[in-house]
């Protein structure tokens, strides 16, 4: 940081070396006649200036008569004309809006200079400049502790989401609270312009006023508002084409060719290609699969305004977004409309004339929402368009040949067969492939089309009482449906995925989520003590349910319009037609809740939290949960008795301690019910007799999973706050998480669930923020980082593990286990190749009771792996599997720098993780002849030749068991977003009455850092895969142009 | 004041919404509480199906695959295991071997047979909670539950010995005693006497119950128990039931041996009992496997890739039938053909492990037995699996009888089996040894092989290494009982009843 300091003055003093006329000296001081360190002195309209010392005094020569302008971040600009040489005391006053910056709270608004827990907060500043089309994008890079990895790159795709790590083995999610009302089904529905803050209550001291549902996180949203004034307008467009910024390196057709042939050699095989060379390049299935340059767009109007009566804001956003792999099918892409009102009524206002009931304000938000998307699969081992493109041979086209046509109508009889548009049939692999298909004519099936309405509206009241007692109550509701129209005409890619029917179906669900707040807030200031209390009372209540219909026998003249209606009715046969509908389990939760601040003069600051949740979730014998928290601060700086050095404008030590807890689980797990389709078949007739047992084994003593958490955290301002620092440690522990519990099988019946299995999470949070400006420039550098250390305690069963993930010839994969980081991968460990049968020979184990020495691998010939015996018991097999690496980065970290220079702006975000792996098991080993990656081909071939990759055999199952040779170091770093903008002269836009207009053009993910050989290392996939990569849908690169417009 | 009247509105709307106890108690919309809903009749009907239901998961068991005639068949003499080699369900082949480890061994008949006498105790619990229960449809009721329970235990008790028995579902930490196999005998027994004593179920069911288990099912079941625990005290009373059964008139051979096997032998004269499957209606499927619907036996036991006669159909290669099997059949004997199918050594298929170009007949994949099944054609053959047949009802009274338990037409019935087989007049002597003979022909592939020899006590002399180095150990008695699963042995560990391991 000194060395930036340095850079800065020594900037300031070449510039001062310019030829001027007068000398101007002085002090700069604040209101409380304190020295200023660090504001900027620059006369106007030029690069000349300089920078005030430790004393807060400066020099500048500058320009007769020339204008002077004063700057430090936290105070409000001053200038001063200067016609002589003169010595000035410059007194600048605090910057109101600076000082008065708030953190939102669950129930409330806290300064932050008084905020004791430990809440990250993103401004809609930050939100807006990346323009984000999904909300959960938007926190990536910008705060520690948040962990975001997009789950794959396709449109709409939703992120994970983990604050301060896994917290458990079960649902890990955080919830989303969007205006007060906690949001079902992800938060998709926010246009992010809309966004005003976005606050992430990380401990468990400001997440306990969420009791039950805050173990993991809680991510409070808030809308924006109008602001007094005259109307304002916005228009912000953007267009940008995606295109993907890496392909994964495989065999072409000749080298394809050659390493079949040593296979097949090394097997005892006779080689299948006479002359590999003549095949050439062949097809290179990536390049047929992607999508270049596919098209995105972007629309956001609003329109604001307040006057002392009424607040408003309304707006509009559409987004449309075609995806990499398949958007030109028109099977992977993303459109959504959102619409927004924001507005508060002041009913009356009569402060000055009584104490009571003097005011009362009615707030009406209403959101509706309505996404359509379609998806390709991704990241799976079972054939997606990706990883059919990496699996099959490059020798293979896209299109048949005319003999390969006449040959499908002898082997696919009364298949039909799928062509393109003008009739050309595609390519079948065959059966060699297993789930692998021709991933060309994959895509050009028709996909689900998936929609969605989401209507979110609250009112809400806030009624003052008495003093400073104020009454809020609020009613929200959320409303959703959501479903998909899907048809499957008549095909053929393989033997197992073929349609010799079709089918036409229809799903429609819908949620509704209603709930209902009051609570009451008083806060009084005595003196230099300030107390403030808030006591309230929630209720929410969940439910859903859905419905599916389906019909057969699609006329072909019909596919144009697939619905039900026009596939023949066949009402009297359950074979030609299906309906089912469900009802989804209801949830409710009632809550008491309350909160007390107490501050000292803003040096000494207490808080203490309890919330008490009832949950229909939970057990009979636990109805009710308390969750307490406290947490502490002391404003350093405030103490009269210390003298802080100078630069020191703000330190604070904080404290807090928690409980929270998480009720994220099946509903009625805690008691028993029937439970029907337990048949058998009775009668000559062979009927299914209908049969109904008790659905299992009660815990009516089942409880939330409780997380306590302890937090220490230090905030530190140097400069006026231009330079500002924060460090948060906590430990984590969960307990009681939820999992079947070991009983033995033979109660006859699946075992109970119960609250026995235990997580820690512990780690280091790091932020920074440096502004600096000097004459026409400003700069803000923000950074933060973070450093995780996750284990898992205890499973809570009697093995003390659980296998999760497994790949198709590999085995298990992904494993949780008591004493490890959760998840991990599961595998052999590998010790290199074994270059002769001396090494073979030597590589031996003996026994420790008989002495008796004897090769541990004695089946291996030169080429093969050496794998290492973990276990020592002089063989290897599946209990030499260990730990080989996990997901979860040790370090997550984002930088972001922003500067401008009169009309011109830049923004740049980095954002990176370190220590995580990946395991990369793109490459079926049990399918022969599947296509290779390129680093096959520095295979063993002799000795001496590798130490790394075996030889290569057909119908190899040794050497491809899972180990270590599938995992790659997943650390990456990333310029996530970069920005150039241009504003208008104002002289220009002012004439077509536009008070603003600035063009833009950014990138995303234009240059990544990493080693890792795959499409992206940003990988997620479902809970327990998180960095196994099958084949993901990567980010893409896109470069967009764009122009926000106010009037 | 209308302030006022806000504020009172709106706190008694919060105080409506959740200070009330019963918010919080929501109701499940399709599931019931079991307490108001087995309390009738038709209820409790429908609890007594769900007690039958498990005996169509074995063949499964949760991709263990136990098929119960393999599970003891491939332990003893007259099929082999095949697969891939000898990792493909690695367990099999530790069985026949003798050297099954708890960690990898069978575990799926073990919990499959435990939810049966579950579901069996819960029926039994349910009819206390059914108000005006005919007393007929009660003591039927009482009946069926309990001879399914008595069949479900004689299962754990046959392949573990030693187990853990209740007949009230357990509760608190979930464990419960475990008895001596003698122990265990003795509380199968009385139990299973008791529902004989009931004397309500039919001898045969009418075609509309056909499946449950009958009164007939019940003294094979008994005969089965006695005749394997050897006790002398029993037996004769086993015949009396043999003899009951024969007397009925109710059953009788099928005039072809290889038509028992065939669809159109399902439920005929000659079964007294069969666990049903189906493919036509088979709601089974990999999603769903324990749906109602056909079995996936016969793809598993069928060749690898068949390409053949149209007629078979391919499976994934287990249980080859021994050249010995084959070789043992008189030419003429009929049950040749139908038990051993002999395409030849890697004629049409692509041979998997231990191959010998021979199948069983009675079971394998026949293209027409699963191509009515809507969903997964590997798991929807419609074979009924056969558990008692006449053929052994005649076999076991000419056993009591010719080892002194009482008196009847010993030669009579040995060689109306023989003669079936043979041809009319091909007869043979009464001899134990003859009896025996006639069982091992009678039997192939249909679990009972292994029981025999160890209840003759001809195991340990019969079941020794193979001249191919597949089975390399002797049978000997503590073999008798498998070891139980480990994850069993650890979830009882420091509870109130441990498990304490078989010495295997």
């Amino acid at each position: 940081m000194k060395k930036i300091i340095t850079l800065i003055l020594s900037l300031g003093l070449s510039l001062a070396a310019l030829a001027q006329n007068v000398t101007l000296r002085g002090v700069v001081k604040d209101a409380g006649n304190q020295p200023v360190v660090g504001a900027f002195v620059v006369e106007q309209g030029t690069n000349n200036g300089t920078m005030s010392d430790v004393d807060g005094s400066f020099s500048l020569r500058v320009k007769k008569g020339a204008t002077v302008e004063v700057s430090c971040l936290g105070y409000e600009n001053k200038t001063v004309k200067v016609n002589n040489d003169s010595v000035l005391d410059i007194v600048l006053s605090d910057d109101s809006q600076m000082l008065e910056e708030t953190v939102v709270v669950g129930y409330g608004v806290q300064k932050k200079s008084v905020v004791t827990a430990s809440i990250a907060k993103v401004d809609a500043e930050a939100l807006g400049v990346t323009a984000p089309t999904r909300v959960d994008q938007a926190l990536k890079g910008l705060t520690a502790g948040v962990t975001v990895t997009a789950a794959s790159g396709q449109p709409g795709a939703g992120s994970r989401i983990r604050i301060r790590g896994v917290g458990t083995i079960n649902d890990s999610n955080p919830i989303y609270i969007v205006d007060g009302m906690p949001i079902s089904g992800g938060i998709d529905y926010l246009n992010p312009s809309d966004i005003e803050s976005i606050e992430v209550l990380k401990d468990a001291a400001s997440g306990a006023v969420y009791g039950t549902r805050a173990a993991n996180g809680v991510i409070l949203v808030t809308t924006k508002k109008g602001a007094k004034g005259k109307a304002r307008i916005d228009y912000n467009y953007s267009y940008g084409v995606s295109s993907p910024w890496k392909t994964r390196e495989v065999l072409n057709a000749s080298e394809y060719a050659l390493m079949i042939n040593e296979g097949l050699i090394n097997s005892g095989a006779a080689p299948r290609y006479a002359d590999p060379w003549s095949y050439g390049e062949g097809t290179d299935w990536q390049k047929e699969v992607f999508n270049y340059n596919a098209p995105q767009k972007n629309h956001e109007l609003s329109i604001s305004g307040a006057s002392e009566a009424v607040s408003y804001y309304l707006s509009l956003g559409y987004t449309d977004q075609e995806g990499i792999v398949g958007g030109n099918f028109n099977r992977s892409n993303y459109n959504r409309l959102t619409l927004r009102s924001n507005t508060s009524y002041t009913l009356w206002d009569r402060k000055s004339e009584r104490n009571y009931l003097n005011s009362m304000v009615l707030t009406n938000q209403i959101s509706y929402a309505r996404v359509s998307s379609k998806g390709v699969s991704e990241n799976s081992q079972w054939g997606s368009p990706l990883g059919s493109a990496l699996a099959l041979s490059p020798i293979l086209g896209v299109y048949a040949s005319d003999d390969d046509v006449t040959n499908y109508g002898v082997i696919y009889p009364g298949e039909t067969l799928i062509t393109d548009a003008s009739g050309k049939v595609f390519m079948i692999p065959g059966s060699s492939y297993n789930e692998m298909v021709n991933p060309i004519a994959d895509l050009s099936r028709p996909a689900n089309d998936n929609w969605s309405h989401k209507i979110v509206g609250a009112v809400s009241g806030e009624l003052q009482l008495w003093d400073n007692l104020k009454f809020h109550s609020s009613l929200s509701v959320d409303m959703s449906f959501w479903g998909n129209y899907g048809y499957t005409p008549l095909y053929y890619l393989s033997a197992n995925n073929h349609a010799t029917t079709t089918n036409v179906n229809a799903q429609y669900e819908k949620g509704l989520v209603w709930q209902l707040e009051n609570y009451l807030t008083y806060n009084k200031e005595m003196g230099r003590h300030s107390f403030s209390v808030m006591v309230g009372q929630s209720a929410l209540e969940n439910t859903s349910d859905g419905l599916y219909g389906n019909r057969y026998d699609l006329a072909e003249e019909w596919y144009d319009k697939p619905y039900i209606n026009n596939a023949p009715n066949n009402a009297d046969d359950p074979d030609k037609q299906h309906a089912s509908g469900w009802f989804n389990a209801p949830y409710r939760l009632a809550s008491y809740f309350g909160r007390a601040d107490w501050n000292y003069d803003e040096r000494y600051m207490a808080q203490v939290t309890l919330r008490r949740d009832g949950s229909s979730r939970f057990g009979s014998n636990n109805k009710w949960g308390n969750f307490p928290s406290f947490s502490l601060g002391w404003n350093i700086h405030k103490e009269p008795y210390l003298t802080l050095p100078q630069a020191i404008s703000n330190a604070k030590l904080r404290f807090s301690w928690g409980v929270n807890g998480s009720d994220a689980f099946e509903a009625f797990r805690y008691t028993v019910l029937t439970s029907d389709q337990n048949n058998y078949i009775i009668g000559a007739g062979e009927t299914t007799a209908q049969g109904v047992k008790s659905s299992g084994l009660a815990n009516p003593s089942l409880r939330w999973e409780r997380s306590v958490q302890t937090n220490l955290g230090l905030d530190f301002g140097l400069y006026q706050n231009a330079l500002t620092f924060t460090v948060d440690f906590y430990n984590k522990i969960t307990d009681g998480m939820l999992i079947q519990m070991p009983v033995p099988a033979y109660v006859g019946e699946s075992s109970p669930w119960g609250n026995s299995g235990e997580m820690l999470n512990r780690g280091v949070e790091f932020e920074f923020s440096y502004k600096f400006g000097h004459g026409n420039w400003n700069h803000r550098i923000g950074g933060n980082a973070t450093y995780l250390y996750n284990r898992l305690i205890s499973m809570g069963n009697e093995s003390g593990f659980n296998n999760y993930d497994s790949f198709q010839g590999a085995g298990a994969m992904t494993r949780g286990e008591n004493g490890h980081p959760f998840p991990f991968f599961y595998g052999l460990k590998t010790d290199g190749i074994f270059q002769n049968t001396d090494e073979i020979a030597a590589y031996t184990w003996t026994n420790p009771e008989t002495g008796v020495t004897s090769p541990i691998m004695p089946g291996a010939v030169p080429g093969d792996v050496r794998f290492v015996d973990v276990n020592n018991d002089g063989k290897i097999d599946d209990d030499d599997r260990t730990d080989i690496g996990n997901g979860m980065p040790k370090w997550t970290v984002g930088v972001n720098y922003s500067a401008n220079y009169k009309n011109l702006d830049f923004y740049m975000l980095w954002q990176g993780t370190f220590g995580n792996d990946i395991l990369d098991v793109t490459r079926r080993t049990d399918i022969s002849e599947t296509n290779m990656p390129a680093y096959m081909l520095n295979r063993w071939t002799g000795e001496g030749t590798s130490t790394k990759i075996p030889r290569f055999v057909r119908g190899d199952n040794m050497n491809w068991k899972m180990s270590d040779l599938y995992v790659q170091d997943g650390s990456y770093l990333r310029l996530k977003n970069i920005q150039l903008g241009y504003t208008l002269p104002e002289k220009l836009t002012k004439k077509a009455l536009v008070s603003s207009l600035r063009l833009y053009v950014s990138a995303e993910n234009l240059l990544t850092f990493t080693s890792y050989r795959g499409y992206d290392p940003e990988i997620s996939s479902g809970g327990t895969s998180l960095g196994v990569d099958y084949g993901v849908y990567p980010q893409a690169r896109t470069f967009l142009f764009g122009f926000n417009l106010k009037f | 004041m209308k302030y006022n009247r806000t504020i009172v509105i709106l706190a008694a709307a919060a105080v409506a919404a959740s200070c009330s106890s019963d918010f919080l108690t929501v109701e499940h919309n399709s599931q019931k509480p079991i307490e108001s809903y087995f309390n009738t009749e038709a209820h409790l009907a429908e609890a007594l199906v769900a007690a039958y239901d498990p005996l169509q998961w074995f063949d499964w068991c949760a991709n263990q695959y136990n098929p119960l005639n393999i599970m003891s068949d491939i332990m003893a003499d007259q099929i082999w295991v095949g697969g891939a080699d000898r990792t493909d369900n690695a367990y099999w082949h530790l069985m026949m071997n003798y050297e099954a480890i708890p960690t990898n061994c069978m575990s799926g008949i073990w919990s499959d047979a435990y939810s049966g006498v579950k579901r069996c105790n819960d029926v039994i619990t349910y009819m206390d909670w059914t108000d005006n229960l005919p007393d007929a449809v009660a003591k039927s009721t009482e009946a069926q539950a309990r001879v399914l329970r008595a069949y479900y235990y004689t299962i754990l008790w046959k392949f573990w010995g030693n187990i853990p028995y209740y007949e009230v579902n357990l509760t608190g930490d979930f464990t419960c005693p475990q008895y001596t196999a003698d122990e265990v005998y003795a509380k199968i027994l009385a139990d299973l006497q008791g529902a004989i004593d009931l004397n309500v179920l039919p001898m045969k069911w009418d075609a509309a119950n056909t499946g449950r288990v009958s009164q007939a099912f019940a003294y094979m079941l008994f005969a089965e128990l006695t005749m394997y625990q050897n006790d002398a005290a029993k037996l004769p009373k086993a015949l009396d039931y043999m003899k009951e059964i024969i007397g009925s008139n109710q059953y009788d051979l099928l005039a072809n041996y290889g038509d028992v096997f065939k669809e159109e032998g399902e439920w005929g004269k000659e079964s007294i009992f069969e666990i049903g499957f189906k493919e036509k209606g088979a709601q089974r499927s990999w999603d769903w496997v324990r749906g109602v619907g056909g079995t996936v036996l016969p793809r598993l036991i069928s060749p690898n890739n068949w390409t053949g006669d149209g007629v078979h159909d391919g499976g994934w290669g287990f249980c080859p039938v021994r050249q010995e099997t084959l070789d043992m059949f008189d030419a003429a004997d009929t049950r040749r053909d139908a038990t051993c199918w002999n395409p030849g050594k890697e004629n049409g298929y692509s041979a998997r492990y231990q191959d010998t170009g021979i199948w069983l007949e009675k079971y394998v994949a026949y293209k027409a037995n699963n191509d009515d099944a809507e969903y997964d054609g590997d798991l929807n053959f419609n074979n009924n699996l056969r558990i008692y047949r006449y053929a052994e009802t005649l076999l076991n009274a000419a056993e009591l009888v010719q080892a002194g338990y009482g008196s009847g037409d010993a030669a009579g019935w040995l060689n109306k089996v023989h003669e079936r087989a043979l041809g009319a007049g091909n007869t043979v002597a009464l001899s134990l040894d003859n009896i025996k003979q006639e069982r091992r022909l009678e039997f192939v592939g249909e679990g009972k092989r292994y029981w025999d020899l160890i209840r003759w006590g001809d195991a340990a002399t019969t079941l020794v290494p193979d001249a191919y180095g597949y089975r390399t150990n002797t049978w000997s008695a503590s073999k008798k009982y498998l070891p139980f699963p480990q994850s069993e042995i650890d979830a009882t560990k420091g509870k109130s009843y441990e498990l304490k391991q078989n010495n295997y």
